[in-house]
């Protein structure tokens, strides 16, 4: 095989996984209240420049991001009840929370911009260095990039395994489909929407961790491209469904690493996008979403 | 026994309900009766902590639940089936019928409840894994009866199961549930467009009209009697 295909190749599923696991946040409010939080990328960043701080202030790694990530879900909650449920109860289309979790994770860009400092910032090694390798089909690849994908994998056949086995992921999908009648079923519509939303900030935190890690510095600007891609590969897969997570991750990560290395790098984002609308104009449900059936 | 003291409903502005009492009796069948808009569906939503009570008691067996949540309500035995054929359209009927069971209290164990619904109704075991929007309307009611049945409530709430539907499977539904309620001796409330209907079945009757209770009495003296006449007159 050509090396420098099979170098795009695996540099495409490297970012595809972080894709994946960004669109698996976004899913994960998707499934409670059909809403997303926009803000993700601002927890993304949020939480790899708290990884930065706590560490410097002397903390162990492993420590500095598990506090990260506490506070990250705190933010979480934080979310669900100034920005999204405000926006959902105020009547007359409810779309607002797109624009309130969008300001509100600019609100947080803009903070870390403050107390942080607008450069770049070096990131410590979580779990390897950026020197650790391992050799496959001659190609050099980079061990953070496979943690990265064995997190999005692991994470993707737990959430998978939870919604089609459990009483509770059923229950998550009732809250999805009729909040009040799920009520009163007598499933605690509350607690699983806030949880929802933390677990969702928290994945986007870990997914932060891993990327900033790979990159060796963090900005108060990173995340927010990330979230956009995450967005199109959450579309392309299926909105709400895990594999689809995955696989629209993967897709738009090869693609566009693909376009970057035989066309321009300038037109992987655009490529991306331009996939987007191609799949929805052919396939609007997804390619592991399920349409729309109902009677009248 | 489930007690409403002078319960009032306010969505805003809107008057939903107005100062409504009530009591009813385990092991007897309720019927409220009213136009459209009178406040029948504002009333059981109100029970099942749907609906903002604006002032008034609800209360289970001497209990006061007017301010708990509505899961914690469905925990203590409310089971309400709500106006206009409400279930998850996007599950099939084996995952309605599973989650209502697990939210439920759980008094009989699945396999067998989920038999017990599967002999009252066999057609819902050959729609099993059929989504549960695409069938008929009949058999939505059925789901949705059994959705309630299956968790072994304390206090059913059946908000216009009759809406909608043919006379033969009107029949049909109101068989099961008189037989129900007589075998299982729990609290029956049901509210009703067809005054007749629900009247033969039920041992008291209450009329709303405009969110307040314009006739209460025992079903015989509603369907009969002068109070015959006052019933037409309360829709009118």
């Amino acid at each position: 095989m050509d090396d420098f295909f099979f170098s795009l190749l695996l540099a495409g599923i490297s970012v595809g996984a972080v894709y994946a696991l960004i669109a698996l946040g976004l899913n994960l409010t998707f499934w409670t209240t059909k809403t997303m939080n926009f803000g993700q990328g601002s927890l993304m960043m949020l939480c790899a420049m708290l990884t930065v701080f706590l560490s410097s202030q002397g903390l162990a790694v492993a420590l500095a991001v598990l506090g990260s990530l506490v506070v990250v879900a705190a933010l979480g909650m934080f979310i669900e009840h100034w920005t999204v449920r405000p926006a959902l109860k105020s009547s007359g289309g409810s779309m607002g929370w797109v624009v309130s979790t969008l300001g509100f994770g600019i609100f947080l860009q803009g903070l870390a911009a403050k107390y942080f400092g607008s450069q770049a910032v070096a990131f410590p090694d979580v779990v390897f260095t950026a020197q650790d390798f391992v050799t496959v089909f001659g190609q050099y690849v980079s061990l953070q990039y496979l943690v990265v994908l064995a997190v999005a994998v692991a994470l993707i056949l737990a959430l998978e395994l939870f919604v089609r086995k459990t009483v509770w992921g059923q229950a998550v999908h009732a809250v999805s489909l009729d909040p009040e009648l799920a009520l009163v079923q007598g499933i605690p519509v509350r607690r699983l929407v806030l949880l929802s939303f933390m677990l969702s900030s928290v994945l986007a935190g870990v997914a932060g961790v891993l990327i900033a890690q790979i990159g060796g510095t963090v900005d108060p600007a990173f995340g927010f491209d990330l979230v956009l891609l995450g967005f199109v590969a959450a579309v392309l897969g299926g909105m709400g469904s895990s594999l689809g997570a995955l696989a629209g991750g993967l897709l738009v990560g090869i693609l566009s690493k693909l376009v970057g290395g035989y066309v321009s790098t300038a037109a992987e984002h655009g490529i991306a996008f331009a996939l987007l609308m191609l799949a929805l104009a052919l396939r609007p449900q997804g390619l592991f979403g399920k349409p729309e059936v109902s009677k009248a | 026994m489930l007690e409403l003291r002078n319960l009032a409903v306010r969505y805003g502005a809107v008057q939903a309900l107005e100062d409504v009492s009530l009591q009813a009796r385990a092991g007897s069948i309720t019927a409220i009766l009213g136009a459209n808009g009178a406040g029948k569906s504002s009333m059981m939503r109100a029970v099942s902590g749907i609906a903002p009570v604006a002032a008034g008691q609800v209360l289970l067996d001497g209990r006061d639940i007017t301010g708990l949540p509505a899961p914690a309500r469905a925990k203590l035995g409310i089971a309400h089936a709500m106006e206009g054929r409400r279930l998850f359209r996007q599950l099939t009927v084996e995952d309605n019928l599973k989650l209502a069971w697990s939210f439920g209290a759980r008094r009989v164990a699945w396999p067998t409840a989920l038999a017990e619904v599967y002999g009252r109704f066999p057609i819902l075991e050959a729609k099993a894994r059929t989504l549960a929007g695409l069938l008929s309307g009949g058999q939505q009611q059925m789901v949705i009866l059994s959705c309630t049945t299956i968790r072994s409530p304390r206090c059913l709430l059946l908000d216009e199961p009759s809406l909608g539907l043919a006379p033969i499977i009107v029949q049909q539904i109101y068989g099961f549930i008189t037989e129900y309620a007589a075998q299982s001796g729990i609290i029956v409330v049901i509210a009703e467009q067809m005054a007749a209907l629900a009247l033969k079945v039920s041992q008291q009757g209450l009329v709303l009209r405009r969110g307040r209770v314009v006739l209460h009495g025992t079903s015989a003296d509603l369907l009969r009697g002068n109070d015959g006449k006052a019933l037409a007159a309360s829709y009118l």
